[in-house]
């Protein structure tokens, strides 16, 4: 006899859930709405040492109704200057596309993003003017991140 | 069935609209592209061959609430149209004429409100109704 696949699969989305309350990574929360336990209000702290630093940046998180087969959706809701990252807060990371594995979990994703605010890449942009000044002018460029920060994330 | 949330909805909606949709006689985005809301939109109608719209472009106003896509978006002309279900006033389209937004269900999208009004350019009753000079807005 087969479980039906939902009953398969909601236990996961609960454990991870209480995990992530329980046990919080580090300058990341994620909490579910009330009204929808797939969708997720988070925030994550800009890592120290990068333009990023002390900003508390809001995000949004969804699971699909094919996850963990398919990856979680994330996007920025505070205002970034970030390479690999548009101006509505879509972002540019390989795990959230093709290099997804469902061996990945909601805790993992957020760890990359806030990774990915220390490790700009340029060479893989999604906001082609960002990228260009990250490019030829790096410090002025981290310059104007900076002040984003402190304008919108904190 | 997961509920996905109006933001990653409108997300889906406005990628959707930027790979162009059907034949292209309808199309829609986002009306400032920072609009990190994604509450306002524009659209366009192509207007539909062999009827009084032949050739003319119809600009629209689209606005998605907080609730959308629960509830129906707010739809106005920006171009002069004689309607039935368009206020000769400022455009606005009245949600209670017209059936895609009279019984809006949350499966419906921008793309279908645009599809929707267009079908009802060609209706036998609306193809040949007098209308206001071509390119004129309100």
């Amino acid at each position: 006899m087969s479980l039906p696949k939902a009953s398969l699969q909601r236990p996961r989305i609960i454990k991870e859930t209480e995990r992530l309350v329980a046990d919080p990574a580090p300058g990341i929360t994620a909490a579910p709405h009330d009204d929808n336990l797939r969708y997720f209000d988070v925030t994550i702290q800009g890592p120290d040492g990068s333009p990023f630093q002390q900003g508390i940046f809001k995000l949004e998180l969804f699971l699909p109704e094919e996850y963990p087969m398919a990856p979680p959706k994330v996007r920025f809701l505070t205002k970034i200057y970030h390479p690999n990252i548009d101006k509505l807060g879509r972002i540019c990371l390989d795990i959230l596309k093709d290099k997804w594995s469902p061996a990945l979990q909601i805790r993992t994703v957020l760890l990359s993003v806030q990774a990915l605010l220390s490790a700009p890449n340029p060479d893989d942009p999604l906001a082609p003017d960002v990228a260009r000044h990250y490019k030829e002018n790096e410090k002025d460029a981290q310059r104007v991140s900076r002040e984003w920060t402190q304008q919108y994330a904190s | 069935m997961a509920k996905v949330p109006r933001n990653f909805r409108l997300l889906e909606e406005l990628e959707k609209g930027e790979k162009g949709i059907g034949d292209g006689s309808c199309s829609y985005g986002l009306e400032d592209s920072d609009d990190i809301m994604m509450s306002n939109w524009n659209g366009t109608i192509i207007g539909p061959g062999h009827t009084v719209h032949e050739n003319r472009i119809y600009s629209l106003k689209i606005t998605c609430g907080d609730r959308y896509p629960d509830a129906a978006p707010k739809v106005q002309f920006l171009s002069r149209v004689n309607l039935p279900f368009v206020s000769p006033d400022d455009g606005t389209v009245k949600p209670t004429l017209l059936p895609v937004l009279a019984t809006w269900s949350s499966r419906s999208s921008l793309e279908t409100v645009l599809v929707e009004i267009r079908k009802e350019m060609a209706s036998p009753s609306n193809r040949k109704l007098p209308q206001p000079p071509e390119g004129s807005m309100f």
